[in-house]
């Protein structure tokens, strides 16, 4: 599936003629990160993608040793038939993004667990805490230079 | 707690009551028998229930499987009772709960490690947040293998226990508290059992005391001797 | 409502109602509670981790004034068992088994959610006996789950040893039927490792149809006794009228899904409006109701389970002849491989749409998801209980929890 149907591409693009590339990606387009809440606001208050989701952070440790992370975020329009819309973040070390939250109430957790397995701040999130490992826990676990049996005693 | 020099296996407040009647050895000798029948048989369970295996557990306690004929009741709360049924996965957040729970219930206690990830992890077992088996925090009693086990495995592993118990209390298996072989094990910097201590002896050796004593299958009859019934001398508790 | 004022009789008195503009304006979920009015009743009172009604392991803390929550602070994250971490380690043929215990209640959509993404990813067309078969499947565990679910919530908000464990009895008795038919098809209660990608692994077995047309039958005949039990109840219809309310803009907002969501009113359903498997074929009538509340979701379950009896029994009298996976027998598991590029898709399970956004050209030459994310209804459910609860007295809470059916293996993962 494509990450966004051809008439969402076409009306984004008419929205944000400069800001984007002109073919779609299938795996979604890769918006600068300033336009990442302005898109969503499009999507949602004037093509109805009204229903959020999910965001998923990933990490690309770069060859050179420094890391990049990527930042999806799916969006839905619950009418029939029904799709998604799918766009991406591409940023660096500092992996900051800004928040969706005023946007959407269900990006509160979402965001929440992205910080904490993956490490990707939301800056402007009003209560950016650790979501599934406990507060005192070192480490983001989903990033490639993450060892998986990491121990952690006294319990492993 | 070990045997005493009274040869109880365990504290009753009965027994001070009686203590007052002198000559009452027999009477005592058939509430030991007693308090060790009722104990086997009403097992209240603690359901640390986290996961998968807990839907399991909850089959096994409604009508089909019907955890209520071993005279086992479930309560959710640890001061009422004696087994703790661990069924799921333990996390690294949620295993100090576990200890603090298995700590808040009263002695004697016994605990059950129902499915995989209950014994070893599973195939989570090497996830940095899964805990490698509830034996490297509370001892455990009887495994229950399977993922999940069947809800009527969970009656088998029940009726182990029930073996397990009436040994314990007839004093031919220590108590946990003071059990040397499990304090040997635990590893004082971490203050845990660690993976690489366990072994299987100790439950070997229970095994092999409940094959001698004729326990294999219904334990409680098979020991129930007719002389022992009309209030004789019982030699295997003294 | 509009009649009395339009014969011109004086509207009647505003009734004592709640607030009802939408959570999202009236609720602060971080509310600061040191700025929370001195003079107050204040209590902080901890439910959980292991408490009998959090379906599982969680954690809420609830600030409560008097008897009614002000604030509520959910701690997940204590069966959070790192999947998304071993998906990146394991090939795609080995991912099945793993994901069934994400959504313990119902393994066989957790399934088929993860094939679909692969088939999505590699364009693989299933033969249509694997996609009937799998709408079947799909359909079954539905029910399972719902009835699940009901035993559970009148558990809860019937007390523990109470007349509330007699529902839960009788769902129990008929879940077992429905378990007893995936047995003779996998050999497994649950966890059944049924599917893989471009197929099904296990045909039907001789007389299963037949036996799956009377567990239909058995079920339709005591699906009225649940009515009797629940819906004709009066502390039942107290418990849950009216409580928890979710308004169709939070709702959506949040992202919650499945039965939550067209419980406050959304006509939504992935079966219907996008739908995968054989649901093209069939059609689905989706069970909408509007008030949002605690009974609005059981109404909608209830008329969900029979409208998959329905659908079951349309199905199950031809399912068509031909193979049952598009692909060969894979020699090796490490043979699904997918190219890098990223893909979304969903099915909607008991609980809502369970999607999974894959990114493909991990190891091994993309024998192995890049990064894989679940995306669970739970924990969207699970999300909305901060703007919820507050506002609700403490005994409720049991029901709105119960009510919004959160698996905690799939909330966590
Ligand atoms: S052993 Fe299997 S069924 Fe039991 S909790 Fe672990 S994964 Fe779930």
């Amino acid at each position: 599936m494509a990450a966004l149907d051809a008439d969402t591409w076409a009306a984004l693009r008419g929205a944000f003629p400069s800001a984007l590339p002109i073919d779609a990606d299938p795996s979604g387009p890769v918006v600068p990160v300033d336009l990442h809440v302005a898109v969503a606001r499009f999507l949602k208050e004037s093509l109805g993608f009204t229903m959020y989701v999910t965001v998923v952070a990933s990490h690309w440790p770069q060859a050179d040793g420094s890391d990049r992370f990527e930042v999806a975020t799916v969006l839905r329009r619950p009418s029939n038939p029904s799709v998604t819309a799918a766009w991406r973040l591409q940023i660096g070390p500092e992996a900051e993004v800004p928040t969706l939250f005023p946007l959407f109430a269900g990006a509160d957790w979402q965001e929440r667990e992205q910080f904490d397995l993956v490490g990707v701040r939301f800056t402007g999130h009003p209560d950016l805490r650790r979501l599934m490992m406990p507060e005192d826990w070192e480490g983001h676990p989903l990033r490639k230079s993450y060892a998986i049996d990491t121990p952690h005693p006294p319990w492993r | 707690m070990a045997v005493d020099e009274s040869g109880r296996p365990y504290a009753h407040p009965l027994y001070d009551t009686l203590d007052h009647f002198p000559g009452l050895s027999l009477a005592t000798t058939s509430l030991d028998r007693l308090l060790s029948w009722s104990a086997t048989n009403s097992l209240w369970i603690f359901p640390m229930a986290t996961s998968c295996c807990a839907i399991e557990f909850m089959t096994s306690a409604a009508n089909r499987v019907d955890i209520d004929q071993m005279g086992a009741v479930i309560r959710p709360t640890p001061r009422h009772c004696d087994v703790m049924v661990v069924a799921g996965t333990i996390t690294v957040k949620m295993a100090p709960r576990v200890k603090k729970l298995w700590e808040q219930m009263p002695e004697p206690k016994w605990c059950i490690a129902m499915g995989s990830c209950a014994i070893s992890g599973d195939f989570y077992r090497d996830i940095y947040s899964v805990i490698p088996g509830i034996d490297t925090v509370v001892p455990v009693d009887v495994y229950i293998p399977g993922c999940p086990p069947n809800a009527d495995q969970v009656l088998v592993g029940l009726k182990r226990l029930q073996e397990k118990v009436e040994l314990h209390r007839r004093g031919l298996v220590p108590a946990r508290d003071g059990r040397p072989e499990h304090d040997k094990m635990i590893d004082p910097a971490i203050g845990r059992v660690t993976d690489a201590d366990r072994d299987a002896s100790t439950t070997e050796q229970q095994l092999a005391a409940s094959r001698d004593l004729g326990l294999g299958g219904n334990s409680r009859r098979a020991s129930d001797t007719p002389s022992s019934r009309q209030g004789g001398v019982d030699e295997e508790a003294t | 409502m509009g009649s009395s004022t339009s014969h011109g009789a004086a509207p009647p008195p505003p009734a004592p109602t709640r607030d009802v503009r939408p959570l999202r304006m009236r609720v602060n979920p971080f509310l600061d509670i040191d700025q929370y009015d001195p003079e107050a009743d204040l209590m902080a009172l901890n439910m959980g981790p292991q408490h009998p009604s959090t379906h599982g392991v969680f954690r809420i803390k609830l600030f409560i004034d008097g008897e009614v929550v002000v604030k509520a602070v959910p701690y997940p994250g204590y069966l959070h068992r790192g999947v998304e971490k071993l998906c990146e380690k394991l090939t795609f043929a080995q991912l099945v088994p793993i994901v069934d215990k994400h959504d313990y209640v119902a393994p066989m959509t957790n399934e088929q959610a993860i094939v679909r993404v692969v088939e999505e990813a590699l364009k693989i067309e299933v033969p249509r006996r694997a996609r009937v078969l799998r709408t079947i499947l799909a359909e079954l565990q539905r029910i399972a789950s719902h009835l699940l679910w009901l035993g559970t919530f009148t558990l809860d908000i019937g007390g523990t040893i109470g007349g509330g464990a007699s529902v839960m009895m009788y769902t129990f008795r008929e879940r077992e039927l429905i378990l007893d038919l995936f047995e003779m098809l996998t050999g497994a209660r649950f966890h059944y490792n049924t599917h893989t990608p471009g197929g099904n692994r296990h045909d039907v077995p001789v007389g299963w149809p037949e036996r799956v047309k009377k567990v239909c039958d058995v079920i339709a005949a005591r699906l009225p006794e649940y009515t009797a039990a629940c819906t004709d109840n009066d502390v039942f219809d107290l418990r849950s009228r009216g409580v928890g309310v979710i308004d169709a803009a939070t709702a959506l907002e949040l992202g919650l899904s499945g039965p939550n969501l067209r419980a406050s009113g959304v006509d939504h359903d992935l079966r219907r409006d996008a739908p995968y498997h054989a649901y093209d074929e069939v059609g689905v009538n989706v069970a909408v109701a509007t008030d949002g509340d605690c009974w609005a979701r059981y109404i909608v379950r209830m008329a969900e389970m029979e409208e998959s009896l329905r659908i079951v029994r349309l199905l199950i009298d031809d399912i068509p002849q031909g193979p049952i996976t598009a692909l060969k027998p894979v020699k090796l598991h490490t043979q699904i491989k997918v190219p890098a590029g990223q893909h979304y898709a969903a099915i909607d399970t008991p609980r809502g749409e369970l999607g999974t956004y894959l990114i493909g050209g991990g190891a091994e030459k993309g024998a192995a998801a890049f990064r894989l994310k679940i995306r669970p209804p739970s924990l969207h459910a699970m999300a909305a209980l901060p703007w919820i609860l507050p506002g609700n007295t403490v005994s409720d809470v049991v029901a709105i929890l119960g009510s919004l059916d959160p698996i905690m293996g799939e909330v966590d993962r």
